[in-house]
């Protein structure tokens, strides 16, 4: 990552290797999924504790 | 009563809490929020006998209203590319009067939306917090690179940094993604001044934490859960997702109830989801809350705790009743049976795709 202007929370950042990412996605099959931060990338989709509409103007 | 649910029906607490109250003869209806689409309409009409219709549900008397998590409004995309700003606000100012004209109507709202609105805001949570006597870490919000260097150089200061949003950075043509975190960071790691601007962050002392605790308040109750992960991460979100942490049932202090308490007087809400963090003295410190956060999943890592019954009978029970949920929740079947239905596709899957997230950015 080239970090010269990336944001401070990026940098933060965890990176989650693509088995972590499959270990957090598929429903209910892990039964971990509804937990405060649920990454699904097939779907494109961020679950978690804050919702969308929460953060909109 | 109706139960109505401002959320789409297959969002993944929506759906097992629909289908529980179903099972126990309750009515409940789902508007995922307004669209130009027919099942995204509403009227609202105010001509002697007000009447509210979301998506061809009458909003009557003694109902409930979960404002769960509406899907931001929807003008219809025909309309013209002349018209297309203007339309997107008067859809944004519509869905607005209906979130706020709730309040006024004889409905129980779980939460009032002016509530809500008021108490996502991350300072606004930490002074209330602080002014109802719960133990709140030292905190700046900043992007004034100066400001954030003295908070830095604070005598024998150990400081995180952590966003206001969370979000998502996934590589292009990869799995792989990096997830916003809190995470340490010390003065000498400070970046420079340039990058302190491109981007807000909220700057905290670290608070000296054995363990987390997360919350769950309905009304006048509360359930407090202490997170435990054999790594002691800082932060235990991404470790619960891959099931390294265990929630278990601990009391609340009762100066923190008498806080919470306090503060759910004090700010309107009825219903949240609290993060606290535990120290070695056993002092809890108020962290966040999250007025729609997350809750069936201390189901899944506790069947004892059996929050999606609790929820049902307190939704349920009438507005401020401060009888025992307990009481009431072997009414309402439990997530683990609906989890079993879902395995063998009885009832519909959860969670569906937006193809819009603004939680999500791609990278190279």
């Amino acid at each position: 990552m080239d970090n010269d202007n990336r944001v401070l929370t990026r940098m933060g950042a965890r990176e989650l290797t693509e088995q972590e990412v499959e270990t957090v996605t598929g429903a209910f099959k892990t039964r971990r999924t509804l937990t405060p931060c649920f990454v699904d990338s097939k779907q494109q989709l961020l679950n978690g504790d804050q919702a969308i509409g929460e953060c909109g103007p | 009563m109706k139960l109505i649910v401002l959320a789409p029906e297959d969002d993944n607490h929506t759906a097992p809490i629909k289908w529980a109250m179903e099972k126990a003869g309750q009515k409940v209806v789902c508007w995922a929020g307004l669209s130009w689409s027919e099942e995204g309409q509403s009227s609202l009409l105010m001509n002697g006998d007000d009447t509210l219709v979301l998506g061809g549900h009458s909003v009557d008397a003694g109902d409930v209203i979960w404002i769960r998590r509406p899907e931001p409004p929807v003008p219809n995309p025909k309309v013209s590319e002349s018209d297309k700003k203007f339309a997107a606000l008067e859809y944004r100012s519509f869905y607005h009067s209906i979130a706020y004209f709730l309040e006024t109507l004889p409905v129980w709202c779980i939460n009032r939306y002016s509530a809500a609105r008021v108490m996502i805001q991350k300072a606004v949570q930490m002074r209330l917090a602080s002014k109802c006597g719960l133990k709140t870490p030292a905190t700046l919000m900043s992007n004034h690179p100066a400001t954030v260097r003295e908070f830095f150089a604070r005598q024998n200061s150990r400081n995180i940094c952590k966003g206001f949003t969370p979000h998502v950075w996934q590589k292009e043509g990869k799995m792989s993604v990096a997830i916003t975190e809190t995470f340490e960071l010390g003065a000498d790691q400070l970046p420079n001044d340039e990058v302190l601007t491109y981007a807000p962050a909220i700057y905290q002392e670290r608070v000296p934490k054995e363990f987390d605790i997360r919350m769950v308040l309905m009304g006048n109750h509360i359930y407090s859960y202490a997170l435990k992960n054999k790594k002691q991460a800082l932060d235990w979100r991404q470790d619960a997702g891959l099931g390294h942490v265990t929630a278990e049932l601990v009391p609340t202090p009762p100066d923190v109830e008498k806080g919470v308490l306090e503060f759910a007087r004090q700010s309107g809400l009825c219903f949240g989801s609290l993060d606290f963090g535990v120290d070695a003295e056993g002092k809890w410190w108020f962290l966040e809350i999250n007025e729609q956060g997350q809750f069936l999943w201390i189901d899944q890592f506790n069947r004892d705790a059996r929050l999606l019954e609790k929820f049902c009978a307190f939704v349920t029970s009438p507005q401020g009743s401060t009888l025992p949920l307990e009481a009431r929740q072997d009414l309402f079947p439990s997530l683990e049976e609906y989890e079993e239905l879902l395995k063998r596709e009885q009832v519909p899957p959860t969670a569906r795709g937006r193809t819009d997230d603004p939680f999500l950015s791609m990278e190279a």
